[in-house]
């Protein structure tokens, strides 16, 4: 809804909505989410950045190719399994190299988002 | 002639209610045919008459050709107008609709094969010398086929589904080593998209421009073209932004490539609307595809034209549409459409699902929103992300892309994440600005997620300042956070 706030001696017109526990705000031209719960900024549910020892599912979707099995080694970049949504297929990748250590889903399974796929077993470092 | 009273359509989403406003307008009922997940839709409010045909899944629903007609026949309906993606390209759906006593609002089945079938289109050009880009369209769809014929052709190659468009089914292969992979998966793609795994090879153009002209059969047969659209700015093969006309033509480029796209589309005698796609590159045009239906992007090229396709449409498969030469005229002005797709541009554009929250168009002059979701309605990971078009209209490019800029920053979707950052983004960007940009504009300057800009101090404020307001308006207090109205239809955000 549209809210007239006054921060710091100044009017500021913005659009904001409660939706669940995230605040969702329209401010000069931006829309932004924020933690309702937290104040902070919403947490991201899916492993965007970084290297990660599980792959998620970035989105809502259907399992429909997996690539390995458990005790498979796999290298950093190297597609793992392909899931669909909307129509578009989406190759997931290993962040890592090392070996396919569990598998937790199957082809055709309908996974929602954030759900762990598959776990890896990060290659030894060399020393 | 034969005057509807009634027609069914056989699609979701924004071009539903753009045919149904269409069929308002001619004081003709619509019939709209739809699955299960769709019944939170405008088109399933806006419609005279709702009819469920099958659940989610598309190949069940908006892709069964005797669902579809049962239901047009069960509706009253007598014509079917197919939209575009789903049926709205399958010459058997066409050949069954007129089968039934139904009249299919588009081009004739026979008209569907010799043109929608990409190799069958490309024998036509050949024969009618259009240039065309070098690749296999032949009936061996084997995989160590394919690779071999890809590495003939040399990389990189595209591989593209047969029976299709929208970039489904469609790959960019760069080197032998992925050729496998991807000409399997554009396989896969293909048989979910369109019913049919079948899939053909082409030389990838790597400074090329996307350039389409649309064309119009009326009633009598005869084949006008209502100038050029350019969508270049693609990603994974699906357009985000097209405008009208393109600002990479020359008169001279303007003049031949209309004739070639109008003596094609006579030769596959056609009736309605279609478009027909050419990549330019140094100045040469190569015929891509024929779509025989109506585009995404035909709003463009209605606002520089003053045209309603869809109207023409229905006209023409009444009978009753000839093209008046006095009202013909020169495009005027410039117009813009961008794609909002329900994604996170922060995350790759990963897609984003879940309830809506508001939503809110700025109105204005030169302004035109198609979309298919309203407050309320959830947005499912079963079809296409694309859930609005934004066009724009002004007296010239620079002005269009101005107030593109102005309507999508005050443009508000809560709820779902959406493209307008990116939009924004590619808009300021110098080279489509200047409008130089190429099919390849995306994977160049736009392969990394954006960066998702930290939060000011103000917005911080604003967001802390807007929470305090909305829990005290809701009567909730502070500590038990999470309860509104909301929180039951919660998905995820």
């Amino acid at each position: 809804m549209d809210l007239k706030l006054k921060i710091d001696g100044s009017d500021h017109l913005v659009q904001a909505q409660l939706i669940g526990t995230t605040l969702w705000v329209h401010s000069k031209g931006r829309t932004f989410t924020v933690d309702a719960t937290s104040g902070r900024r919403a947490r991201r549910k899916t492993g965007g950045a970084g290297t990660s020892d599980v792959i998620l599912a970035p989105m809502p979707g259907k399992v429909i190719k997996i690539f390995s099995k458990i005790g498979d080694p796999v290298k950093a970049g190297q597609a793992v399994l392909v899931m669909e949504a909307m129509k578009m297929e989406y190759t997931l990748k290993s962040d890592l190299d090392g070996i396919i250590d569990v598998i937790s889903c199957a082809v055709g399974d309908q996974v929602t988002l954030g759900k762990h796929l598959v776990k890896l077993m990060p290659a030894a470092k060399e020393s | 002639m034969t005057k509807f009273n009634r027609i069914a359509i056989a699609n979701r989403g924004e071009v539903a209610v753009r045919i149904i406003k269409a069929c308002e307008e001619l004081g003709i009922e619509s019939v709209l045919l739809h699955s299960e997940a769709d019944i939170e839709s405008r088109a399933y409010r806006m419609a005279t008459k709702t009819i469920c045909i099958g659940p989610a899944a598309t190949a069940e629903s908006y892709l069964n050709i005797k669902a579809n007609i049962n239901g047009a026949l069960a509706g009253g309906a007598q014509a079917i107008h197919p939209g575009f993606g789903f049926l709205s390209e399958n010459a058997d759906f066409a050949e069954e609709v007129a089968q039934a006593g139904l009249i299919f609002i588009g081009p004739s089945s026979e008209t569907i094969r010799s043109l929608g079938d990409k190799v069958h289109c490309k024998d036509l050009a050949k024969k009618a010398g259009i240039p065309l880009v070098p690749g296999y369209q032949g009936e061996d769809q084997k995989i160590s086929k394919l690779i071999q014929k890809a590495e003939k052709i040399g990389y990189p190659v595209i591989v593209k589904a047969a029976a299709g468009g929208g970039g489904r089914g469609m790959k960019l292969i760069l080197n032998s080593q992925d050729a496998g992979e991807l000409i399997e998966s554009a396989q896969r793609e293909a048989l979910s998209a369109f019913g049919s795994s079948k899939v053909f090879l082409e030389k990838y153009l790597d400074r090329a421009k996307h350039i389409e002209f649309q064309v119009f059969g009326d009633s009598t047969g005869q084949v006008i073209h209502f100038f050029d659209r350019e969508c270049s700015v693609q990603r994974r093969h699906q357009k985000i932004i097209e405008e009208a006309t393109s600002p990479s033509l020359t008169d001279e480029l303007r003049r031949s490539m209309g004739e070639a796209a109008c003596a094609i589309a006579t030769m596959g005698r056609y009736k309605g609307a279609g478009t027909v796609e050419f990549l330019l590159q140094d100045n040469e045009f190569y015929l891509l595809e024929v779509n025989t239906r109506l585009q995404v992007e035909h709003p463009v090229t209605e606002e520089v034209m003053g045209i309603d396709l869809v109207k023409m449409q229905i006209l023409t498969a009444q009978g009753e549409y000839v093209h008046d030469p006095k009202h013909i005229r020169l495009p005027r002005g410039h117009s813009i459409e961008c794609r909002i797709y329900a994604e996170n541009p922060f995350l790759g554009g990963v897609p984003s699902t879940g309830l809506l929250g508001q939503i809110h168009w700025p109105e204005g002059p030169g302004r035109r929103y198609e979309y298919g979701f309203d407050q309320g309605d959830t947005i499912t990971p079963f079809y296409d992300p694309m859930i609005a078009k934004v066009i724009v209209w002004d007296e010239n490019r620079p002005r269009a892309i101005q107030k593109m800029l102005r309507v999508l920053k005050n443009s508000t979707v809560f709820g779902v994440h959406t493209n307008i950052p990116y939009l924004i983004e590619i808009l300021s960007h110098k080279e489509f600005v200047m409008g130089t940009m190429t099919t390849r504009f995306i994977e160049t300057y736009f392969s990394e997620s954006l960066k998702e800009p930290e939060l000011t101090d103000l917005e911080k404020k604003i967001a802390q300042s807007a929470l305090m307001q909305l829990r005290q308006q809701n009567g909730v207090s502070e500590s038990s956070g999470t309860a509104s109205p909301w929180s039951t239809f919660w998905r995820g955000v």
